[in-house]
């Protein structure tokens, strides 16, 4: 195989679920594919079980407002050769049909230029590529047969089965991203079974988690791919036509350009919005930063008798889809529950700043770590035009202006938290808990380059080629036109490998 | 107990500590050694990684949970690379809680008149050091001469040195550059220097050994040269004691710090916790009055359960740092304005936080936190609106920074940062369900 050309035919940029299996599948086809990704290059025993040491998140400063601001950095933001993945939960429940149709269904919300059983198929096909442990029988779903038997379920797992039970809420083991025995990733090698070491977020350690760097981007460099890391984007340079020839990025303080004949920003929901703003590209509609969405990601924890050391195993080993459309909702689309586990420095900021939490209450509590245990929701958010990704004057290392994003809960999302709210404190105390609380929080960063088939609506059309310039597409979990219930990651995988599919079509 | 090793000079050997170890030995158990070559001990050529490399091993033998290094001389260089390795996760030397260098020898070159050291190199020629250079060697490193058996004693362990040992410090040793290794201690240091020292006076600590050393301190005692323990050994046992006392105070407790130095825990993790015990950086930028408000704050925040003042410089070392969290508020300036600006107001509305009871200070918390911002109008609505997020910021900013104290973990039984070493297969957890534990954590029922 030959080094990589200049230009290359693709430059992807970011190597998390949006661009690396699309670089996986587009160097199959025999593509020259060069990935620039802003972090450095971990393996597996570099990260570090601790939350402040851990050094897998995007750390540069955003600008967080509106009436319910969202966290970022740890919360939801990757940086390294993996993006996100080399932080995320696991946690892979598909994306709901209806979820898909929400607008059809409610009048509310975007349908997606996609059909759910294309959808699916690539979902199929990224399952079956990094593994997936789950449960032998998917309550929601009778046809879905995971690869691999689930994972120990842990204390809080448990105490929810318990719960639910007693309730009549259908629970099960959760799908998660993970090999619960060893299997050979190809072109990686052996991806050691969970350890139930429960440092999932810290980046794990063993290869049992799939992240990009140990599944997709092997395939991607086995077939020609080079994946850059180091390498910063900071411009994209354009002919008199328009189209996209190169990028410009910054390599150690040195700028240093690579042309392409197509460009793949995929670089997040924040990150890819945000270059596209500074440099003025792609915007005639005036969508780009608009309709951010975040999860609405309520959790519930309280004390149990027993000693549950949740710190222990997956933290996201049980979950019930039977709130995706809950009877008598009195909102548009629905919620998963999950079991949590989380571990002290993260679960103490969220006491103090989502729940109010502090002085002998908020000591007590965290005195009590080893007994308590949490469950938590991913819930759908709605696009809305109140809530969009701007440029604020203040400017970052590279001079590009930093992003300010404004996000507040509307009537569906505080129906969303309400209704959550008062199911998991049913379950929790079904399962015997104590002291039970309420911790106010989103997740993900979602929207704000969305694909449509109106070019005045949208960013990007359903195969994520971007309506004003030609040979420009977007892959990441900015394309959403919706958040879905589902956890984005999985969805984005799949994205990713329709979209290499679409553009290998399209050179027909 | 707590140990205290103790590594002497050139030419010296565990006796020049004899006086100073009588002091001791009552509080801390003293181990005082003979480096390779001195003392009686076999002769060998080593250079600084060997030195190292055979201190981690005596230290390793005997597995102190927490222990203090006192080097001299010679023994200083070897002190502070073996608290570098330890800021690296070293296992080895898990535990180190304070440094004490007397006369040191710096990581950088040490600065020696090449005259000075030809003349030293060539008492070996003979194949050992004559008594007629021991004498000189010791008077040369005294203010005033040492008497009776002080004098002959050290004159004698000069004489008994393995030329080996000697000529290699001398020609390799000391001129070796470890600055960059050495790079910046967190551990607490004490640096003595003889007011009457040559080469290795208060001078040369202060340019030498002072920036190595994040938490540092430089005390000069007067009318002595360069052999303190045998000049000064009382002013010297109290030094050390007064320095390692409330660094083996604030010691990790003995189970969690065997854990921590276990090969359950990867150098990565051991490192960053150990560095994060230890004491913040000095730098700031709160003022006074803002540091005090902050003391007050944590107390509140998290009363009985910190060392507010420690927490405090941590949390405005970070300030300084500008380490963020990847995000700030958009309706508030960057960290560091935010917090002067919070405390500032603070105390203005509290009329006096800092020096407010316990009951008022709780009362003017909640009053911000409860403030539902509907009344009043214009900028003092805008200010309520801006101290109830900034309290929201600084709350989860104390609970994060406390609990990541290696100290709170131990306090509340945590061991997840104890799931694997550096090498596969990592341990994890065998156990997940309730009520269980295994072998290697305290048992159900103890103490967590």
């Amino acid at each position: 195989m030959s080094g990589p050309k200049d230009p290359a035919d693709v430059v992807i940029v970011g190597s998390g679920a949006g661009g690396a299996p699309l670089a996986a599948r587009l160097a199959q086809a025999g593509l020259s594919v060069v990935v620039l990704e802003a972090g450095r290059a971990f393996s597996p025993l570099d990260h570090v079980p601790d939350e402040l040491a851990a050094d897998i998140y995007w750390m540069e400063e955003r600008l967080s407002g509106g009436a319910d601001p969202t966290a970022f950095g740890a919360n939801n933001s990757g940086m390294g050769v993996g993006g996100s993945t080399l932080h995320w939960g696991a946690f892979c429940p598909r994306p709901d049909k209806r979820d898909l149709m929400l607008r059809s269904e409610t009048g509310q919300g975007e349908d997606w230029p996609i059909s759910h059983d294309e959808l699916i198929s690539y979902v199929d096909a990224v399952e079956r590529f990094v593994g997936v442990s789950g449960p032998a029988r998917y309550p929601w779903d009778a046809d879905r047969r995971y690869e691999l038997p689930a994972v120990a379920r842990n204390a809080p797992a448990e105490a929810m089965a318990r719960g639910c039970e007693r309730l009549g809420i259908t629970a099960t083991d959760a799908p998660a991203a993970l090999v619960s025995r060893d299997r050979v990733q190809p072109h990686w090698g052996r991806r050691h079974a969970c350890i139930n070491c429960g440092t999932c977020h810290q980046g794990c350690r063993t290869a049992a988690k799939a992240s990009t760097d140990t599944t997709w981007l092997p395939l991607a460099v086995a077939h020609g791919a080079e994946v850059r890391a180091e390498s910063r984007v900071i411009d994209i340079e354009r002919d008199h036509a328009g189209r996209v020839t190169g990028v410009v990025y910054d390599r150690g303080g040195e700028r240093l350009r690579q042309g392409c004949g197509a460009l793949f920003l995929c670089a997040g929901g924040i990150e890819t919005p945000r270059l596209l703003l500074n440099l003025g590209l792609a915007n005639s509609s005036g969508q780009v930063g608009r309709n951010f969405m975040a999860h609405v990601a309520t959790q519930v924890w309280g004390r149990f008798d027993a000693e549950m050391r949740m710190n222990r195993g997956y933290p996201s080993s049980l979950i019930t889809e039977d709130m995706v459309r809950a009877e008598n909702a009195g909102h548009a689309g629905g919620y998963l529950i999950q079991s949590l586990g989380v571990m002290p420095v993260t679960l103490a900021a969220n006491l103090a700043r989502g729940a109010g939490l502090w002085g002998a209450p908020l000591v007590a509590m965290i005195n009590d770590y080893n007994r308590l245990g949490g469950i938590g929701i991913n819930g759908e958010c709605l696009p809305s035009e109140d809530n969009r990704l701007t440029l604020a004057e203040e400017t970052d290392a590279f001079g590009l202006r930093k992003a300010r994003i404004n996000f507040s809960y509307g009537p569906n999302e505080q129906a969303i938290d309400l209704h959550a709210r008062r199911t998991m404190t049913a379950i929790w105390e079904a399962a015997g808990a104590r002291d039970i609380l309420a911790v106010a929080r989103s997740a993900h960063t979602i929207g704000t380059c969305r694909m449509g088939r109106d070019g005045d609506r949208a960013v990007v059309d359903a195969d994520g080629r971007s309506f004003d310039i030609e040979n420009l597409f977007v892959c990441d979990n900015s394309i959403f036109p919706s958040a879905l219930a589902a956890n984005p990651a999985l969805t984005i995988m799949a994205l990713s490998l329709r979209t290499a599919d679409r553009f290998l079509a399209s050179r027909g | 107990m707590a140990s205290l090793y103790f590594l002497h000079a050139l030419g010296g050997s565990a006796r020049e500590w004899d006086r100073v170890v009588a002091a001791l030995s009552d509080d801390f158990d003293c181990i005082p050694l003979d480096l390779p070559g001195f003392g009686g001990s076999a002769d060998a050529a080593s250079d600084v990684t060997g030195l190292v490399d055979w201190f981690a091993a005596e230290v390793g033998r005997r597995q102190p949970q927490s222990w203090a290094v006192i080097g001299h001389s010679m023994g200083g260089k070897i002190a502070t690379l073996a608290a570098a390795r330890a800021r690296g996760g070293d296992p080895s030397f898990a535990g180190l809680a304070a440094v004490v260098l007397l006369a040191a020898s710096p990581p950088a070159p040490e600065p020696m008149a090449e005259d000075r050291r030809a003349k030293m190199i060539g008492w070996c020629a003979g194949g050992g050091i004559g008594t007629a250079d021991a004498e000189a060697f010791i008077d040369a490193n005294t203010a005033a001469s040492l008497s009776g058996p002080d004098r002959a004693q050290a004159i004698a362990d000069v004489e008994r040195s393995g030329c080996a040992a000697w000529t290699a410090w001398l020609e390799r040793g000391s001129r070796e550059d470890w600055r960059s290794e050495a790079g910046i201690i967190a551990l607490p240091a004490l640096i003595v220097a003889g007011g009457e020292d040559g080469d290795l006076g208060v001078e040369a600590q202060r340019r030498l050994n002072l920036p190595h050393y994040r938490d540092a301190r430089v005390e000069v005692v007067d009318g002595a040269a360069h052999l303190l323990p045998y000049e000064r050994h009382a002013e010297v046992a109290a030094l050390i004691r007064d320095h390692v006392a409330p660094a083996f105070a604030r010691a990790l407790p003995a189970s969690f710090a065997a854990l921590l130095a276990s090969d359950r825990v990867s150098r990565r993790a051991r490192a960053a916790m150990m560095d994060r015990h230890a004491a913040p950086d000095a730098a700031g930028t709160l003022s006074t009055a803002q540091r005090a408000t902050l003391v007050a704050l944590i107390e509140t925040l998290l009363p009985g359960a910190v060392d507010a003042p420690d927490l405090a410089r941590r949390i405005d070392a970070s300030l300084a740092e500008g380490r963020g969290d990847g995000w700030r508020l958009a309706d508030l300036p960057a960290d560091a304005l935010a917090w002067q600006w919070g405390l500032d107001t603070l105390e203005a509305q509290t009329l006096g936080f800092a020096s407010a009871s316990a009951a008022r200070r709780e009362e003017a918390l909640r009053a911000i936190g409860e403030d539902s911002g509907e009344d009043g109008g214009g900028e003092a609505l805008i200010e309520r609106r801006h101290m109830r997020l900034w309290f929201a910021e600084a709350r989860a900013e104390v609970a994060r920074q406390w609990v990541a104290l290696p100290a709170t973990m131990a306090r509340i039984g945590y061991d997840g940062f104890a799931v694997g070493g550096d090498d596969m297969p990592l341990p994890g957890y065998r156990l997940t369900a309730a009520n269980t534990r295994e072998p290697w954590q305290s048992p159900l029922g103890a103490p967590a």
